[in-house]
């Protein structure tokens, strides 16, 4: 037994040497994991985006119209900063982009609402530069408008001397209301932040992992034994499984976080996800022939693997073969059962579906492991 | 002069038998971007988020609960995956990321509905998933507002109102929604439009720092110098111009394939987004420049380099906005040339601006480039004595 076991420990003690005496891996190991969610934190610090200006073009002029506008003006998404007496003027505030939206109310606004069969109508326009600016404009108007809409309505059932109890249950027979669930902010932070901690983790280790197989190859220190497979994905493991419960399980409840899922349960979760991530990178080690060319070639890869997942674009929506190719990479799997944890308090139980996937991933890699490095092990057999 | 013309000739000709001897040149620049191009346009079926999968809890179990299960799931655009009696179930269908929200016909709905008693119908969407919760929230607005209608439309029917009569009565007021320069609100359009110039200024920083800091790590820079008769500046120009052809073929490609082949709309001016891309080309070049001078190793470059340039992404604000950001962050934000591209692009693509409006991020770009020939002495020094350390 020990004949077999200390290779794997001298291999597993070489490379955590390696690891920390590498300034580079240390970088981005280290460094780069714990620095990240910071300055991520900070760039959505804000979470909700608030008081978007707007130009207001009123060619109405009527208490109707100014009351409207009284009303939107409360909503805290947005702001009307400017009135303008033509639409050339707003639209020039639009392209010099001093406003997000422009709302207009035609001449006849007035007229039409105090005509109990006339519609009235109001024109806006949302610059499309970001859609959270669609989001805070659009949203925010239409409440108002729903809210007025229904106060004419009952003004006009009543004209025709509908009853007013029977007249709202007219406008309104059942009414509703909306919660959102999960993250009561619901801010764009609290929604982002947690994916991209998911991968922060994937990103740095499949970067480290693909530096180090490289800078063995060129200092010709290359090994591919089972040993060292063993010993060099234990090394990563011990560094990772403590990173990742600081990112994973720590940080989201220092910086208040959507967290309310069993810290256990994220635990239990990290274990398969960091070793499906290991031999999916030592997989991909095996063709790295400098230290430097992994990071070059593979660095946009994490906008391919943050879009694929089906976090930010809906999974609902994105192409069966994209999709397939998305469930062969841990990140995908490993973001979802932390949305489902921590962002929704789900139990590993309710998660089953991703978590039995990184086991999957985690064997096939393996597997697909040993036998790259059973091949790369004799081609440098023969070369010798 | 003519010596310099041929130094530069003799460097470029060095340069292009490195860039063709080494595989990783042509992979990771157009090999990285085809494949960027082609999975960032393929992967929004359509462009737009629809058909959210929802789950309805059926709490009142009449035929009329039923009815109204039933309208919906004739209203377009809506899926419903689930029909419970059970909330804990809808729930945990939500929290398995199976739905993306719950609409609940409360106990009682039929009784209390045909004595007018008004019942109140809840519902219920995540904010885990952004795109995903509010599409179904924009959904089930829509299907409440539909079978609200239908019922006011029904009752006003038997009066012996006209159904002209009764839609302005239904709706006394409308919205006309404009979206300026995205009529459909494509969010492929709005996203691939900044992330694929993005991805290509990446691969710009990135090659840049490799191609010179290979040099050092090779131990070839003297011989490189030597090429260009000694001289930094005919080295460096000769160095980049294959490189800088090869972007600019690319940029020109990417636009190609986002303004013509794709149809994304441009209301300005194609030439001067084109001349926008083409400063943000070097921009990110001379970024590159400006990292491998402050820390001459290849390794620490290149590692500062990528954190840098993925932040670009969130930095440049065009999926949240910089107005949201803190003070501080944005400061930094001008200090990533994607911001600037991005204020280009929403000037000519999107608005029609004037040119006034976009030469303020022109210039800012330039800095970048002046920037850069600070760090020329450093980097120079570097090259001939190597005094940092070169692995």
């Amino acid at each position: 037994m020990s004949e077999f076991q200390y290779p794997i420990v001298k291999a597993f003690v070489s490379e955590l040497q390696r690891i920390f005496r590498d300034p580079g891996v240390t970088v981005i190991f280290i460094v780069a994991t714990l620095a990240y969610p910071l300055i991520y934190k900070a760039i959505y610090w804000n979470e909700q985006i608030t008081n978007v200006p707007v130009a207001v073009v009123d060619l109405s002029d009527s208490p109707q119209s100014r009351e409207f506008l009284h009303r939107w003006n409360a909503a805290p998404d947005i702001r009307l900063t400017h009135t303008c007496t033509s639409m050339a003027e707003a639209e020039q505030l639009l392209r010099d982009q001093k406003v997000h939206g422009i709302i207009y109310f035609p001449r006849d606004f007035a007229r039409q609402l105090a005509d109990p069969l006339g519609q009235a109508h109001i024109s806006l326009y949302c610059d499309m530069s970001s859609f959270l600016y669609m989001k805070a404009i659009y949203l925010s108007c239409n409440q108002v408008m729903l809210e007025s809409m229904r106060n004419i309505q009952i003004d006009r059932y009543e004209q025709m001397g509908v009853d007013k109890n029977f007249a709202w249950a007219l406008v309104q027979d059942a009414p509703y209301t909306e919660t959102a669930l999960f993250t009561p902010t619901g801010g764009y932070g609290s929604f982002l932040i947690p994916a991209v901690l998911v991968l922060i983790l994937h990103q740095t280790l499949f970067f480290g992992i693909c530096m180090l197989g490289g800078t063995a190859r060129e200092e010709n220190e290359e090994s591919y034994t089972f040993a060292s497979l063993i010993g060099r994905a234990g090394a990563c493991f011990t560094i990772y499984y403590a990173l990742a419960a600081i990112l994973l399980g720590f940080f989201p409840r220092l910086f208040n976080l959507p967290h309310i899922g069993s810290i256990g349960d994220v635990l239990l979760l990290i274990v398969p996800y960091i070793l499906a991530i290991i031999f999916f990178s030592l997989c991909v080690s095996v063709f790295i022939r400098n230290r430097e060319s992994g990071l070059v070639l593979l660095i946009s890869s994490s906008l391919i693997f943050l879009f694929m997942a089906g976090i930010s674009w809906p999974k609902e929506m994105i192409p069966d073969a994209w999709w397939y190719i998305a469930c062969c990479i841990p990140y995908t799997h490993g973001a979802h059962a932390f949305i489902h944890i921590n962002s929704m308090g789900a139990s590993l139980a309710a998660t089953a579906t991703e978590y039995i996937a990184l086991w999957i991933l985690t064997g096939v890699y393996f597997v697909l492991a040993c036998g790259l490095f059973y091949i790369r092990r004799k081609h440098l057999n023969t070369e010798n | 002069m003519k010596i310099i013309f041929l130094n530069i000739w003799r460097v470029l000709q060095r340069e292009l038998h490195m860039m063709f001897a080494r595989p990783l040149y042509i992979f990771a620049s157009v090999g990285v971007m085809l494949l960027s191009t082609f999975f960032f346009l393929t992967l929004m079926k359509g462009g737009t988020a629809e058909n959210m999968p929802v789950a309805v809890v059926d709490l009142d179990q009449t035929s009329i609960s039923r009815r109204l299960i039933h309208e919906m799931q004739a209203t377009p655009s809506v899926d419903i995956q689930l029909i419970t009696n059970s909330y804990p179930e809808a729930r945990l269908a939500m929290q398995q990321g199976k739905i993306y929200g719950i609409f609940v016909i409360p106990e009682g709905f039929y009784s209390d509905l045909v004595a007018f008693k008004r019942p109140q119908m809840d519902f219920y969407v995540t904010n885990a998933y952004t795109v995903g919760g509010n599409t179904a929230y924009k959904q089930m607005l829509t299907m409440v507002n539909l079978t609200s209608g239908a019922f006011q439309r029904e009752v006003l029917r038997k009066k012996g109102l006209t159904d002209d009569i009764i839609m302005h009565r239904i709706q006394p007021l409308a919205i006309e929604g404009h979206m300026v320069a995205n009529p459909w609100g494509n969010y492929s359009v709005y996203l691939v439009s900044t992330i694929l110039p993005g991805i290509l200024g990446l691969i710009c920083l990135m090659l840049t720092i490799f191609a010179i800091g290979f040099e050092l790590k090779m131990r070839t820079s003297h011989a490189w110098l030597r090429a260009a008769g000694g001289n930094y500046t005919v080295a460096m120009i000769g160095k980049l111009i294959p490189y800088t052809v090869m972007y600019l073929i690319l940029g020109v490609g990417c636009h190609l394939i986002m303004y013509r082949f794709a149809g994304f709309p441009v209301y300005g001016s194609t030439a001067r987004l084109m001349f926008g891309m083409m400063l943000f080309i070097f921009a990110m070049e001379a970024l590159g420049i400006t990292f491998i001078g402050l820390l001459p190793t290849l390794r620490d470059a290149l590692s500062i380099g990528a954190l840098y340039s993925m932040l670009g992404f969130s930095l440049s604000g065009f999926t949240y906005p910089q107005m949201a950001m803190l003070p501080p962050v944005k400061a930094l934000s001008y200090m990533e040339p994607l911001r600037h591209y991005y204020l280009i692009y929403v000037n000519e693509a999107l608005m029609g601006a004037p040119v006034e409006n976009s030469i303020p991020y022109m210039l800012a770009l330039t800095l970048f480039m002046v920037a850069s020939l600070c760090v020329a002495p450093r980097l120079h020094r570097a090259l001939v004595y190597w005094n940092y350390p070169l692995k």
